[in-house]
């Protein structure tokens, strides 16, 4: 297992995960805290996969996939359901509730499992609009809203725990470049007490070429054999 | 030959693979509950609210003329057929056993399935195939506590409240036939209250219970049991509706058979 060099454990491990279509090998890659990781390969490639098997979402039939050095599908349903609580995760297709209003949607998980007092979610969930610039949309629901303002919904509810560790699926499709960088310095954070920022794990079929300088690594899949387009 | 007893075969198998899918269904539904969590439970109580608002409320009229026609028709066909070979007092347990105990809770359900069964069902396909409930899982939402559970006890408390008003208003229609087949209202009220046990009450607020936990289930189960996208969701409607509408006639049997 690979460690940055104050020791850390990564936050995010894979081994040995095959993915669909490519049985000549398997995918493992680790992120370490603090670190913008892109995965990228084409829709056949199951890239798309890999932040559900991390959430124990979908099985991994073979591999294991570790966060904070915890497999998710050893723990309970109601530990698995509390240990997600601790990530940050939007889905491809944004995965918002359609009869919510987007103000909603990000007051949800904050709602369901925090014991804030409600002054202090409408506190957070207005400091999130404002950062998302979603004040003036709050109050749409997903099908009136724009597909810039539904991934802004999504990545502020995604953000709702403030966690350590984002995962994004495919969080740039139909965006511009310049949305698509706002997302992501958003989704990073600002500075922390060490220098480091928040660490965000990407999959797409393709980053922006804008982005590719912003974030650690970029790494393409081919076959599923991991080929480090730049480090 | 063997073709129609393969066919038999398959499609008990397959019957049977649902209805055990429900009862594991049913079982990790009950198990979610102790797991709600504190700040959950004020969000799923609102749920129940909504539902009991979009299942029980908006259903009362619809309750209401449905009784009011049919308990009008039935009892004063009763009170003028009984009432040409004198047997009066038979017409009290005629109404007691057939509307107040049998087919008004039937009824009731069928016409809550109609209604509301088929929107959970709409619902929670929908849900799934837009990848919202998988969104719920991986923000450490149960979709039991969200989805489930609101609708499970909406249904239950929804189908009784609507089951004590389709035979209130029953006996309030069955009052105004009995009135106009020249039998008087003292006396209608006399045998139709003689005739009502407290075993006849308990059935009937047990027939709520379980036909709401019927159709808060199964609608659910189908629900969330659609797959490949959009197109399944009628599918999963029709399976969901005709289930529903089986199991509460066999509950209704069970009843009888269990009495």
């Amino acid at each position: 297992m690979r460690a940055s060099a104050d020791g850390a454990v990564p936050f995010l491990s894979f081994q040995g995960i095959p993915l669909t279509g490519s049985a000549a090998g398997t995918f493992a890659l680790e992120v370490l805290p603090h670190e913008s990781v892109v995965v990228v390969g084409d829709e056949n490639s199951g890239v798309d996969s890999l932040s559900a098997i991390a959430l124990g979402l979908e099985p991994a039939v073979i591999g294991t996939a570790l966060v904070f050095g915890t497999d998710i599908t050893t723990l309970s349903r109601v530990d698995q359901l509390a240990f997600r609580r601790r990530l940050g995760y939007l889905p491809a297709g944004d995965g918002l509730l359609s009869n919510l209003s987007l103000r909603d949607n990000i007051r949800l998980p904050l709602r369901f499992g925090s014991n804030f007092k409600p002054d202090e979610i409408e506190g957070r969930v207005e400091v999130i609009l404002a950062l998302l610039r979603l004040t003036r949309a709050a109050q749409e629901r997903p099908a009136q809203a724009n597909e810039e303002q539904r991934r802004r919904a999504a990545l502020g509810r995604a953000l709702a725990f403030d966690p350590e560790l984002v995962l994004l699926e495919q969080p740039f499709v139909g965006l511009t470049d310049r949305v698509s960088a706002e997302i992501l310095e958003i989704a990073r954070g600002g500075e922390l007490g060490n220098g480091g920022r928040r660490t965000v794990f990407i999959t797409g079929q393709d980053i922006p070429m804008l982005l590719r300088n912003r974030v650690e690594r970029v790494v393409a899949i081919a076959d599923s054999r991991r080929m480090p387009v730049r480090l | 030959m063997s073709d129609p007893i393969a066919g038999i075969g398959r499609s008990t198998a397959r019957w049977l693979t649902r209805v055990g899918g429900l009862a594991r269904f049913a079982f990790n539904a009950v198990r979610a509950i102790p797991s709600l969590p504190g700040a959950g439970r004020r969000v799923a109580g609102r749920l129940l609210l909504n539902q009991i608002r979009f299942t029980a409320l908006e259903a009362v009229g619809l309750v209401v003329l449905l009784s009011g026609i049919f308990s009008f028709l039935v009892i004063s066909m009763a009170v003028r057929e009984l009432g040409k070979v004198g047997a009066f007092d038979l017409i009290g347990r005629l109404i007691v056993i057939v509307i107040v105990r049998e087919l008004g809770p039937i009824l009731t359900a069928l016409a809550v399935v109609g209604r509301s069964g088929t929107a959970i069902t709409a619902e929670l396909a929908t849900n799934t195939v837009l990848k919202e409930v998988r969104a719920l899982e991986g923000m450490g939402i149960d979709p039991y506590h969200y989805l489930v559970l609101p609708r499970l006890f909406g249904c239950i408390v929804s189908v009784t409240i609507l089951i004590v008003l389709f035979d209130t208003v029953s006996l309030i229609a069955g009052y105004l036939a009995a009135g106009a087949e020249g039998m008087s209202g003292g006396r209608y009220l006399g045998v139709v209250l003689a005739s009502l046990t407290t075993s006849d009450v308990a059935v009937t607020f047990g027939k709520g219970i379980l036909f709401g936990a019927v159709i808060g289930l199964w609608p659910s189960f189908h629900g969330l049991a659609v797959k490949r996208g959009p197109t399944e969701i009628p599918q999963a409607v029709i399976r969901s509706t005709v289930g529903s509408i089986v199991m509460i006639f066999v509950v209704s049997a069970l009843f009888v058979l269990v009495q």
